[in-house]
């Protein structure tokens, strides 16, 4: 009886898991599966082989970009969280916030005529004589731009999750540290940061994975030749080219990369149960 | 204590320059009539734009949008309250490998999973459509929608349900007037979150409804590449309204539990 009404409770999930289960985990494997194949449906590496010829460098950038703009996120997030958590600061804490808000269109739209050559930001600083204007620096249109935007992104996350990790110490340890003559920094070096080591390390991942899987700020203000993002190609080879083979090989390949991360994410998130 | 004002100080103001700069290129471009380098601000400013583009196909872009994140919306709530209350009170069989399947599209990339999934739904004749759309922004919004309700769900103390049942109600009268009831709150919080979703979403618009539906971030994205800066930024603009409403009327509501698994899709 007790074991019907548990199958009972399974019932309601199967509307939800059929729809995930459909259009996410199924095309998941076709992905994987396709990319083994070729036009006729045989076994085949030349995915992989044409993948590793026209795009290693664009893996390699994807993963260079990502970790800049994981770099950049994650010092700014902790000098900020940990200024917030000793001192206090809700504005700083509202104005961080204000990103999570803004769609990633939005944002890649916003800091391409932000950054441009001729932009806001250029505009700006040629006021005060930092750009000369008529060989005005562009931002925009390289991996610098995708960075900054990737890494303006993800800031409002990136100290959400920190600040509440460091939110969590308790205050004695804090006390304690300030009583030996502990400093600002000293305080988030010897006691907020490795008190908050794994919360800090999920939130990395998570941020790594959606900066690695990031789509419309590249197609926003990317640029046109040279190195892509991975997203990009995978788009460009479907939509230009029809190409899935090639495609899902770069497909899968991205899932590997971030499955190295998501590894690592399932098992802290198991271990906190 | 006075330096730890003024560092304070200085940090709002850079915060308030880094967050605030790249949108306030969007204010200027909305009101730019007529705008050529080398100068620093538009020659002629008005709001001319601003008329264009509600005469334009942006309305119908927005009330396409609308109508799919009401759809979305709703469908999620029906379909993961329940399920929110069942995985945070009982122990269902494949607990775990329940919630795994809700963790993949997390955890990858989405646009090679969607691209794949979009022949599914063209094969289903349900490509280009504004059901197929939908379909495709249920998966974003379910998995969202499941984690966050069973954070909801599992804040209830256990205790004041076992009161109502050792009062005499039943387990339904007692998920309808007592964990429900509590649960509110967070269920509102996390149904504009995911009606937020459904608005912004892209990739999987763009992939699945393009060129045939059109919702507001497409749009946008399609005039931002045409070079029509001034409908893209004031389509930009339209598109950070219910964001920023939410935040300013919500903030005390949402909690990070809530906004942890939003801020990635």
């Amino acid at each position: 009886m007790k074991r019907l009404r548990e199958w009972g409770w399974v019932l309601v999930a199967v509307p939800s898991l059929a729809v995930v289960v459909a259009l996410f985990f199924v095309p998941f494997v076709r992905s994987a599966i396709t990319s083994f194949q070729d036009e006729a449906g045989a076994f085949t590496l030349d995915n992989y082989a044409t993948a590793y010829r026209l795009y290693a460098g664009d893996v390699v950038y994807t993963i260079f970009v990502s970790g800049v703009s994981l770099l950049m996120v994650l010092i700014i997030a902790v000098l900020v969280s940990g200024f917030i958590r000793i001192y206090g600061g809700k504005w700083v804490e509202f104005l961080f916030k204000i990103p999570l808000f803004v769609p990633f269109v939005v944002v890649g739209h916003a800091m391409r005529v932000f950054l441009a050559p001729h932009g806001l930001l250029n505009s700006t600083l040629a006021q005060i004589g930092l750009v000369n204007l008529d060989n005005p620096p562009s931002i925009a249109f390289t991996w610098v731009g995708i960075s900054v935007a990737l890494a303006w992104k993800n800031m409002a996350l990136a100290t959400l999750l920190i600040l509440g990790a460091f939110e969590s110490v308790g205050n004695t340890y804090l006390e304690a540290a300030r009583n030996f003559g502990a400093g600002w920094f000293r305080q988030v070096k010897d006691v907020l940061l490795p008190m908050s080591l794994t919360s800090i390390a999920v939130a990395a991942v998570l941020i790594f994975t959606s900066m690695l899987a990031s789509f419309s700020i590249p197609m926003m203000i990317g640029t046109g030749k040279g190195a892509q993002m991975l997203m990009i190609d995978v788009y460009y080879r479907i939509v230009y080219q029809q190409d899935y083979g090639v495609a899902n090989a770069l497909g899968v390949v991205s899932y590997i990369t971030a499955m190295g991360a998501a590894i690592y994410y399932l098992r802290s998130v198991t271990k906190r149960g | 204590m006075t330096r730890v004002k003024i560092v304070r100080m200085i940090l709002i103001v850079v915060a308030a320059f880094v967050i605030f700069g790249p949108l306030s290129s969007l204010v200027i471009w909305s009101v730019a009539e007529k705008w050529f380098w080398p100068n620093v601000l538009p020659q002629e400013v008005g709001l001319f734009y601003w008329g264009k583009v509600f005469q334009g196909r942006m309305v119908q872009a927005l009330e396409v949008g609308v109508l799919i994140a009401v759809v979305v919306t709703a469908l999620s709530l029906v379909m993961t309250v329940p399920l929110g209350y069942v995985l945070a009170r009982f122990n269902v069989p494949f607990k775990a490998l329940i919630l795994l399947i809700f963790m993949l599209p997390q955890a990858f990339p989405q646009l090679p999973v969607f691209a794949n999934a979009t022949v599914y739904l063209y094969r289903a004749n349900m490509g280009g459509k504004v059901s197929g759309v939908i379909l495709i922004h249920m998966v974003g919004a379910l998995v969202y929608a499941v984690w966050t309700m069973t954070a909801v769900f599992k804040s209830i103390p256990v205790s004041l349900e076992e009161a109502a049942i050792n009062l005499g109600a039943s387990r339904l009268r007692t998920f309808w007037d007592v964990s429900l009831r509590l649960a509110l709150p967070g269920i509102v919080a996390s149904a504009l979150l995911i009606f937020l979703y459904s608005l912004d979403e892209f990739t999987g618009t763009l992939l699945v409804g393009s060129p045939f539906v059109l919702t507001l971030p497409v749009f946008m994205y399609n005039a931002s590449q045409g070079y029509e800066l001034p409908v893209a930024s004031i389509t930009a603009l339209l598109l950070m309204v219910p964001g920023v409403v939410l935040l300013l009327v919500l903030e005390r509501y949402l909690k990070a539990e809530y906004l942890s698994s939003f801020g990635r899709i």
